[in-house]
């Protein structure tokens, strides 16, 4: 399995957190990084709007031929994005185990504030070793 | 308004709490209450099932964020943090004492102090026993209680800007309150010693008092 | 897969998915916050209920992250399957309990949880200054935790007790109102 990056959103569409697990990504500027997922936030919410059955989700899989991104919404609004290598499967459970560790590194930590980056050394370091370890 | 109870209190129509005194006052609410079961009448010795620890990381994160407020430095938001765990340590070691009634010693060395601290009060609070207990080299008023993974800093990761503060300081609290109540006074700080494969291991230095040092050496 | 009950799923998730520790670590843990507020605040025990109730807030947005992360919950369907998801679920996970949902009112907005058994207050004797009794909720941090952890999946409500066995009543009764929906704030995609 191989897992390019993962972003976090939050409920307003910030960028709280993006990490690339590969070498040799191309590097985007941090002010590319906050553009893309206030893009992705509001194509997110277009596609619901737009699709031609009722009460749909926004947009949850996206493949091309060079990634395949996928999109895990929480309850709470909190978005979490896998860009991956394209047609990688179990997405679905590697982004529930990195909500799990969000919900240990980061929420449980008290000089973390809701909405605001992550910068949390545990969620690092946990998180590396759990992508590593795919 | 006065803080002592006086079993004869007639204006309070709740029960006293001392239900064990045959002297009751007039009010039937407090007789009746005087039947219900009070905590006196509860098991002590009832092993408490367990909680997840998400409960208590939960609490104790609050915690943290409650003692950041009006704080003027690490060293008082440390100092915080361990009263709670004083609080906690007291309670711990009546506790530990009376249900090891049976093997109970008194600890008259502090080696066999520390050695009680790192097993039955660490196994009563922690549910494990501390890792390592040591004696340092250099200085004979100080021992190093070692865990290399205390309970309280499981998912907390300080900023950098606050990177000589620890958490754990809760933990020395209780040390601290056990080593008091045990007359042993010392002072216990808690400093983060991070290795690669315990990032979160933790040396709880107990610094004794003269008064202790002094004891030692008359009872060598 | 068959669709499990709150009651299964509480029981599993409690039974592999959490790590534990001591009751009584959480037990003497909380009652060192009641007593440093009730010395914080002089005694002002409606202070301190208000302080517990805020602190409980700030911990139920985050704990809610938790309880979603742990049983891949879907969204309730009702104010009905959201009582069960917190006795049966909640509670469960966090303090091993599942109070009793009763009392429900007629428009079905309102219900009352009956704590038989609460780890907080195991062993705990109020005050006997004549005025903790009459005014301490020594639990009430559980009610800014519901109103926290409800607030985040857009249900306003409001939580407070109405007895407790620590004062001397029968039992330990909290309320709970649905205040309303938080239609604006639903993530996209939600219905």
């Amino acid at each position: 399995m191989v897992v390019y990056s993962l972003y976090i959103l939050n409920k307003a569409a910030g960028l709280i957190y993006q990490r690339d697990f590969n070498e040799g990504l191309r590097k985007l500027s941090s002010n590319d990084y906050l553009v893309l997922s206030g893009t992705f936030h509001a194509v997110h919410a277009i596609a619901s709007r737009i699709s031609p059955v009722p009460s749909s989700s926004g947009i949850e899989v996206l493949e091309t031929e060079t990634f395949r991104l996928q999109c895990f919404q929480t309850l709470t609004g909190t978005k979490f994005l896998l860009i991956s290598e394209p047609r990688q499967q179990g997405s679905d459970a590697i982004l529930r185990r990195i909500y799990e560790l969000y919900a240990d590194y980061v929420i449980k930590n008290p000089f973390y504030q809701i909405e605001m980056p992550v910068r949390c050394d545990l969620f690092d370091r946990h998180l590396g070793a759990y992508i590593k370890s795919l | 308004m006065s803080k002592l109870p006086t079993p004869s209190r007639a204006s309070s129509d709740k029960s006293s709490s001392h239900p064990g005194f045959a002297v009751r006052s007039s009010a039937t609410s407090s007789s009746l209450a005087s039947r219900r079961a009070t905590v006196y009448d509860r098991n002590m010795n009832r092993r408490a099932p367990d909680l997840a620890l998400s409960t208590f990381a939960f609490l104790f994160s609050e915690m943290v964020q409650y003692s950041q407020k009006n704080v003027k430095g690490v060293q008082e938001m440390e100092n915080r943090l361990s009263a709670y765990g004083y609080h906690v340590g007291q309670r711990v070691l009546e506790l530990a004492t009376v249900r090891e009634i049976k093997n109970a010693k008194r600890e008259t060395r502090v080696l066999g102090l520390l050695q009680f601290i790192n097993t039955t009060i660490w196994k009563a609070i922690f549910g494990k026993v501390a890792d390592a207990l040591e004696k340092s080299k250099d200085q004979e008023d100080e021992y190093m209680i070692i865990d290399n993974n205390p309970v309280a800093n499981s998912y907390i990761s300080v900023p950098k800007e606050l990177s000589s503060l620890d958490c754990a300081s809760f933990q020395a609290g209780v040390i601290e309150a056990v080593m008091d109540g045990c007359q042993f006074p010392a002072k216990i700080t808690a400093h983060s010693v991070p290795t690669e494969l315990y990032p979160l291991k933790t040396v709880f230095l107990v610094k004794l008092d003269p008064l202790v040092i002094e004891r030692e050496k008359y009872m060598r | 897969m068959a669709v499990r009950t709150p009651r299964q799923i509480g029981e599993d998730v409690w039974k592999t998915r959490i790590e534990k520790v001591n009751a009584e670590l959480v037990t003497l843990t909380y009652g060192s916050v009641v007593a440093q507020l009730c010395k914080d605040f002089t005694n002002d025990y409606i202070q301190v209920n208000e302080q517990l109730d805020k602190m409980g807030y700030n911990i139920g947005i985050r704990l809610i992250e938790d309880i979603l992360a742990r049983t891949n919950s879907e969204r309730c369907r009702s104010f009905k399957d959201t009582a069960e998801m917190i006795s049966k679920v909640g509670f469960k996970i966090f303090l091993n309990i599942t109070p009793a949902i009763l009392n429900w009112s007629q428009d079905n907005k309102q219900f009352s949880l009956i704590f038989d058994d609460n780890p907080l207050s195991d062993f705990v004797e109020l005050p006997d200054d004549g005025k903790a009794i009459n005014e301490l909720w020594y639990s009430n941090i559980l009610c800014g935790v519901l109103r926290g952890a409800l607030e985040m999946v857009q249900l306003q409500v409001e939580a407070k007790f109405v007895s407790d066995v620590l004062r001397g009543d029968d039992t330990t009764e909290m309320r709970v109102t649905l205040i309303r929906v938080l239609e604006d704030e639903m993530p996209v995609g939600d219905e």
